[in-house]
């Protein structure tokens, strides 16, 4: 017995070894197959937070918007039920439009007013039955009744081609200085009154030319436009101009 | 009865590729416009986005002839005035204006040379802008031209070369390796 202790000590000691060799390759086994589904796991969390995160931008964006509705509650708001989304922008760099996931089968109908929570979109212009067409206010055949919120003096903001509105018509003896609020007037029946349209940054005073310019800053970025609100419960004076129907 | 098949037989082969052709305008067209009125309007140079329909409309011209780029002008300019709310035809007309241009590159003996199409998209370009002004004028529409030229259609030359390397070798490709029928009168 004591003569064979060192051989059983030898071989017992390789018997673990082989047995911790054995178990290794198997927790290798098991390792691998447990990092592939930790790494399943991994993917579908990033996933999952990308969503979430993406849900929560929106989720803000949507909150703003339902807060400018409760602070004007005048207003009836529509898209959605409440907000439309815009599905393209500018397709054409003649004509400044944004097309909105709503048309005439969710009550959508030309002329209706489109804001954001930042201020005025535009108006719509063309409506299909799931879809409508939003001329912008930066557009050049855009004319927007306007007038300046410190001293309400009325104007009309123009849209042009490739740059900033312009509001025209102010009198040559009006004061009118850089950063004044500008907003909706309401002449003309065709906007509400009072919707925010933008920000004086420059004033252009010619004294052989009849009125002032003023270049406007609009309030709403319409590069990053993804939701907006149409006022279905304002109804345009008629007699507005029609839209342009087709060529020939 | 061999050489009635025969005839039967072309008959089919041509009505085969007209409807390949077909295929191909549609395919291209829709996804020019799909791609213009979502993707490409990300890229603001001053007040313009490159106009993808314009640059296959004239490269296609180059590669095809007249016929096909004023049947791919005026079908996809229909499409690109449905989606942007201009008066429908507006994009249409001033697309196929554009395409007797391709006049300049018909005796062509660089067809690979990417000279020849940035050349007609550099003169289409703005014969496209004014043509669809001209429209919207006629309309009745408000139009500042000189504003337009400069702060619209002078990016929109510059955007549209840029893309010009990129559409023209794979239309390119695309006209030598489908076997489309050709468009005639």
């Amino acid at each position: 017995m004591t003569a064979g202790r060192p051989f059983l000590i030898t071989f017992s000691g390789i018997g673990r070894q082989i047995t911790n060799v054995v178990s290794t390759a198997r927790d290798l086994a098991t390792l691998r197959a447990r990092n592939n589904q930790l790494q399943t796991v991994v993917d579908t969390l990033t996933i999952d937070n990308l969503r979430l995160k993406e849900i929560e931008a929106e989720n803000e964006r949507l909150r703003s918007l339902l807060r400018f509705a409760q602070l004007n509650p005048n207003y009836d708001f529509r898209g959605g039920q409440v907000i439309a989304r815009v599905i393209s922008k500018n397709p054409s760099n003649y004509l400044a439009s944004i097309t909105l996931d709503l048309g005439a089968e969710h009550g959508i109908k030309p002329g209706m007013p489109v804001v954001t929570e930042r201020g005025l979109v535009g108006r719509i212009y063309k409506v299909g039955p799931l879809s409508s067409t939003v001329l912008l206010i930066t557009d050049p055949s855009s004319g927007v009744p306007a007038l300046i919120q410190r001293n309400r003096l009325v104007g009309v903001v123009n849209g042009r081609a490739g740059s900033a509105p312009v509001m025209d018509y102010i009198p040559q003896d009006a004061e009118i200085t850089v950063g004044d609020l500008i907003i909706t007037s309401g002449l003309g029946g065709e906007f509400p009154k009072n919707l925010v349209i933008g920000q004086v940054v420059e004033v252009r005073q010619r004294d052989y030319e009849m009125f002032q310019q003023a270049t406007v800053r609009p309030t709403v970025n319409f590069d990053r436009l993804e939701f907006v609100q149409v006022i279905t419960n304002f109804r345009p004076l008629p007699n507005q101009p029609d839209e342009p129907d087709s060529v020939g | 009865m061999m050489g009635m098949a025969n005839r039967t037989s072309r008959r089919f082969r041509l009505n085969r590729r007209d409807l390949t052709g077909i295929y191909l305008t549609a395919a291209v067209l829709t996804l020019a416009i799909l791609a213009q009125a979502t993707l490409l309007t990300r890229i603001r140079l001053g007040g313009a986005s490159p106009n993808l329909l314009l640059v296959i409309v004239v490269c296609w011209s180059l590669l095809r002839g007249q016929t096909d780029g004023v049947l791919w002008g005026f079908a996809g300019g229909l499409g690109l005035d449905l989606v942007s709310g201009l008066p429908l035809g507006a994009s249409a007309l001033a697309l196929m204006v554009t395409c007797p241009l391709t006049v300049l590159g018909k005796d062509s003996v660089f067809p690979g040379s990417l000279t020849l199409p940035a050349l007609l998209v550099l003169l289409a370009t703005p014969i496209f802008g004014w043509g669809v002004l001209l429209t919207k004028t006629m309309l009745g529409l408000p139009v500042e031209w000189l504003a337009s030229t400069r702060y619209v259609i002078g990016p929109e030359i510059a955007l549209n070369l840029a893309l010009t390397p990129v559409i023209y070798p794979a239309l390119r490709w695309l006209a030598l390796h489908v076997r489309a029928g050709q468009a005639g009168w």
